[in-house]
């Protein structure tokens, strides 16, 4: 086929990308790891409960939805890539498609997941506001693979969508340029160990909060279940620290962070909010917008002051200690709970295949794109190549691709 | 003849627990027997079921439809097409949203969740009842033009991008210098006005002394970002002082600053004098570090209140520290003062160190981007909005990140917000994709939803002309208003605020609104 474009990875860059080059005429084969398409937008809430506070999560789930209906792209999920080799002036790619062992005909009512037997559950939902809506089978947990032969989740579907004899499928593609954009990971919390993530139970990360906010609508503390009145957010957690090889300022995280913060005061104007953090660097809006915010608020107060140590406190209270902004004392805070925002670090930057496909690693573990690159199709996108929000890795890819077009020559 | 209705309720089996009593839903007539068909499905969603539930309307010869479903958005565009195949007029469909209107609101009350339905569904059959079929229609586009305002480099590249996709590029730009771009390039030119809608605009242009038209399909507003203005007071106060981007035109000229070298936030630390959009950060952290390598022996310091280091600019920030770049952060309320009987020393509280300082001044230069004064006019003329701080806005990110309001027009680069070099390319690029696109799409559809005034009611008091965000509304031959019908979005901003109540929006009439709202609310108030 002409034309053919191989995009890897479905978050937000990769959706952009596959939509932009599908617009333009291209036939586009994306190829996804997990079991949906959203990347880590998936987990993301949206931030506009009154109005829109333009955090972009809706944009790539909006992509999502578009590609998926788009007939010039093939959406390949739970897949890998397991090589990709140049054969003649075409690369030529095999990817494995693991079996999902639902089809499509799933309508989501979630039987399946109340009668499986297994602890933590075999079949899932796809995660956050991913798409499709299709569930899908862990076959390392399913009890049907093992001796026990269980048939529970298929004798209770209404719509018979498992199909225990799903199999993995070999697909060989011959793409004319590969679009990279395998992303991020979001750096672990509990990497930072004075916090209280992992042992002080209502500290959470604000991966978790996003997720939480997304799936509930509220935040509940995770030790009794119950609304936080007081809370605290504190800003670059495992990011701008040498200690564990993030020394970049992640971007995005204030962003997102003021923006929660004003989702929780939103959905709770009651609640007290404490915002930790070093220097505040909330991205294309100007630098007193949140401060002015914060003073409108009166429940709201920004400590410009790193946080020493979070503790367990009496009567289910997380304790902080931090000093003062001059430094003059040191202060124990009460909270109801913490919120720890987390920054990140490249995806698949540094695998066998971006070798192959001659992409270099920075010492930082970014994707490096080069105009050589470029010249042999192969486009570096999102923030894997640099710490990037879903902004961003909207327009740079959608540019980057517009190149990817301008050439004509195929589609190089 | 009698209406001819099709219910539809989906079951969206998804996410919604068994809250409702569909069938009980389903009974809803308006007692008149105008239901001729009614259908119960499991997933709307599944193109299976749709082909069931049209096939079944084209039989009974339904001419409009009610669904009871999960999302407007999630069933929306197949079901819609195949109605739309069926020669179901588009706007005779009412959809009733009972996922996030009813259910997920009602969750731990059935019997409010049912209520709530029931008061819907019958409301949307009354107004259903009132409908009526609306057309759309199609215009060609005059010209494949697409016109790029700026020639900076957000402009350049949106010329550039949209130029491949085979679109006739015009950039305007308002000085004299001179740039590489394809298509036409008008130096020396300004946009006056603008009439029209997106595929047919035509735009009034001061070309030198000369003022032309200009018909063009689609537009990108790429005016780019201000200089720093030296207005505040230590600007005042220190005559020597010059915006950062001139300070760095000396050094790469080869010239020594006299030190200590202070690179202030913005010449206006209270903020009275000058809206500042952000900081030039990645180019004083540059600068910072470039001057420190050049001339390691003077002191050189940044005076701010925040350091927005965005990304990988974070090691820049420690690389200028460990050079030996002092950072002085100060807070609004104690900004940096030049006293006037002694114009050589800038004090400012230290946050940091908890103390007063006081820097000798050798060069003095401000970091802070107000916005492009030029935005103001550009937005009031193509009716686009704007921030507070005087950059372009875009619409929402929903849409596109470099889309406005406006359909053909579209934004990119420092107009909107101070941007780095690559990303106002970037944008730029992806602008002119977009606005390319547009362009070479040939045509537009509009109709349907639109406004529409009753003349004799109408006082040409001009209201709507002013309020309308498209242009739509304009005074006609007989001295009425009149709407633009290609222009008009369906906003319904000009039926609220006409003080004779002489518009109305196709398809949300007072009448029908009054009819839903009284059926909803159980009867006359």
């Amino acid at each position: 086929m002409t034309n053919e474009v191989l995009v890897i990875g479905g978050g937000p860059a990769g959706l952009t990308a596959a939509k932009t080059l599908a617009d333009r005429g291209a036939n586009v084969v994306l190829v996804e790891r997990s079991e949906s398409l959203g990347g880590m937008a998936r987990e993301l809430t949206c931030k506009g409960l009154v109005e829109c506070r333009d955090c972009g999560a809706c944009f790539a789930i909006d992509r999502a939805g578009e590609v998926l209906k788009e007939p010039s792209v093939e959406v390949l999920l739970l897949s890998e890539i397991v090589s990709v080799s140049k054969a003649d002036d075409r690369y030529e790619a095999k990817v494995k498609v693991s079996p999902r062992y639902v089809t499509g005909d799933c309508t989501g009512c979630g039987k399946c997941v109340d009668v499986c037997p297994v602890e933590g559950k075999a079949i899932h939902p796809p995660k956050g506001t991913g798409q499709p809506r299709t569930y899908w089978i862990d076959r390392k947990k399913c009890l049907h693979f093992k001796k026990a032969g269980c048939n529970l989740c298929a004798e209770a579907c209404p719509a018979k969508a498992v199909n225990f004899d799903d199999r993995a499928t070999n697909v060989t593609r011959k793409p004319s340029s590969i679009v990279y954009a395998t992303g991020i990971e979001p750096v672990d919390a509990c990497e930072v160990t004075r916090l209280g993530c992992g042992t002080v139970k209502d500290v959470v990360s604000s991966v978790d909060a996003e997720r939480m906010l997304n799936e509930k609508g509220k935040l509940t503390r995770p030790s009794d279940g119950a609304s936080p009145k007081k809370i605290a957010v504190m800003q670059c957690v495992g990011s701008r620290s040498v200690k564990n090889g993030v020394d970049y300022c992640s971007k995005f995280c204030c962003k997102y962070a003021t923006k929660i913060s004003q989702l929780i005061l939103d959905t709770d104007p009651e609640v007290n909010l404490d915002f930790y953090f070093m220097d505040l660097r909330t991205l294309y809006e100007p630098q007193d917008e949140f401060k002015r915010w914060a003073k409108d608020k009166k429940t709201v107060r920004l400590i410009r002051s790193m946080p020493a140590a979070v503790q367990q406190g009496k009567d289910g209270k997380v304790v902080v200690r931090v000093s003062t902004e001059t430094d003059s004392e040191i202060q124990e805070n009460e909270y109801d709970m913490v919120l720890l925002s987390v920054g990140m670090r490249p995806s698949g930057a540094a695998t066998p295949l971006a070798g192959s496909l001659g992409i270099t690693v920075d010492e930082r573990g970014f994707a490096r794109s080069s105009a050589e690159l470029t010249g042999k199709g192969v486009h570096v996108v999102g923030a894997v190549s640099e710490p990037m929000d879903i902004e961003e890795a909207a327009v740079k890819t959608a540019s980057a691709t517009a190149r990817v077009i301008v050439t004509k020559e195929g589609a190089k | 003849m009698k209406a001819r209705i099709q219910v539809v309720a989906c079951r969206s089996c998804t996410e919604l627990p068994e809250l409702l009593d569909m069938d009980t839903l389903m009974d809803i007539d308006p007692g008149r027997e105008l239901v001729v068909s009614s259908i119960l499905v499991d997933r709307l969603c599944d193109s299976k079921e749709i082909k069931r539930v049209v096939g079944e309307a084209r039989d009974w010869e339904v001419d409009r439809v009610m669904v009871l479903a999960c999302q407007k958005k999630d069933v929306n565009p197949a079901l819609l097409a195949a109605y739309k195949k069926a020669g179901i007029n588009e706007f005779m469909i009412e959809y009733v949203d009972l996922r996030d209107e009813v259910v997920l609101p009602h969750l731990s009350d059935k019997n409010a969740a049912q209520a709530k339905a029931e008061a819907k569904a019958s409301a949307g059959l009354e107004r259903l009842l009132m409908m009526e079929p609306l057309e759309k229609a199609v215009e060609s586009m005059r010209t494949r033009n697409v016109v790029v305002l700026g020639g900076g480099a957000s402009g350049r590249k949106a010329a550039e991008i949209a130029a491949a996709q085979g679109a006739h590029t015009i950039v305007i730009e308002k000085s004299a210098r001179s740039f590489k771009a394809p298509g036409v390039i008008m130096t020396n030119s300004s946009l006056l006005g603008a009439k029209g809608y997106g595929g047919n605009f035509v735009l009034t242009i001061r070309a030198g002394e000369k003022v032309e038209e200009l018909q063009c399909a689609a537009l990108v507003v790429a005016t780019g970002g201000g200089w720093t203005d030296l207005k505040g007071p230590l600007a005042k106060a220190c005559k020597s002082a010059v915006p950062l981007y001139k300070l760095h035109e000396q050094v790469q000229g080869g010239a020594q600053p006299k030190g200590p070298i202070i690179i202030a936030d913005t010449p206006d630390p209270g903020g009275k004098n000058l809206a500042i959009q952000d900081f030039a950060w990645d180019e004083t952290l540059e600068l910072a570090i470039d001057l420190k390598k050049r001339q390691p022996a003077e002191d050189v310091y940044v005076v701010f209140q925040e350091m927005r280091a965005f990304g990988l600019s974070e090691l820049a920030y420690k690389d200028a520290a460990d050079l030996g770049v002092r950072f002085v952060r100060y807070d609004r309320s104690a900004g940096p003062k030049i006293d006037s009987k002694d114009p050589g020393k800038l004090t400012v509280k230290d946050l940091a160190q908890g103390e007063v300082i006081s820097i000798p001044i050798g060069t003095l230069a401000f970091a802070a981007i107000p916005a492009n004064k030029d935005n103001e006019g550009v937005a009031s003329v193509l009716r686009i909005p704007m921030s507070p701080e005087g950059g372009v806005r875009r619409g929402s990110i929903q849409r596109w990140p470099v889309s406005t309001p406006r359909p053909g027009i579209f934004v990119c680069g420092s107009a909107m917000f101070p941007k780095s070099k690559d990303m106002a390319e970037a944008e730029g690029e992806t602008a002119g994709l977009m606005a390319g696109r547009f362009a070479m799409s040939g045509s537009i559809e509009y109709g349907g939803m639109v406004a529409e005034v009753t003349q004799e009611k109408c006082s040409a008091c001009l209201t709507c002309v002013r309020t309308c965000p498209y242009d739509a509304p304009y005074i006609g031959t007989a001295g009425k208003a009149e709407i633009r019908t290609q222009a008009c979005q369906g906003c319904g901003m000009c039926v609220g605020i006409c003080p004779s109540k002489a518009i109305e929006l196709k398809g949300f009439t007072d009448e029908q609104i009054a009819q839903e709202t009284r059926t909803m609310l159980g009867g006359d108030f």
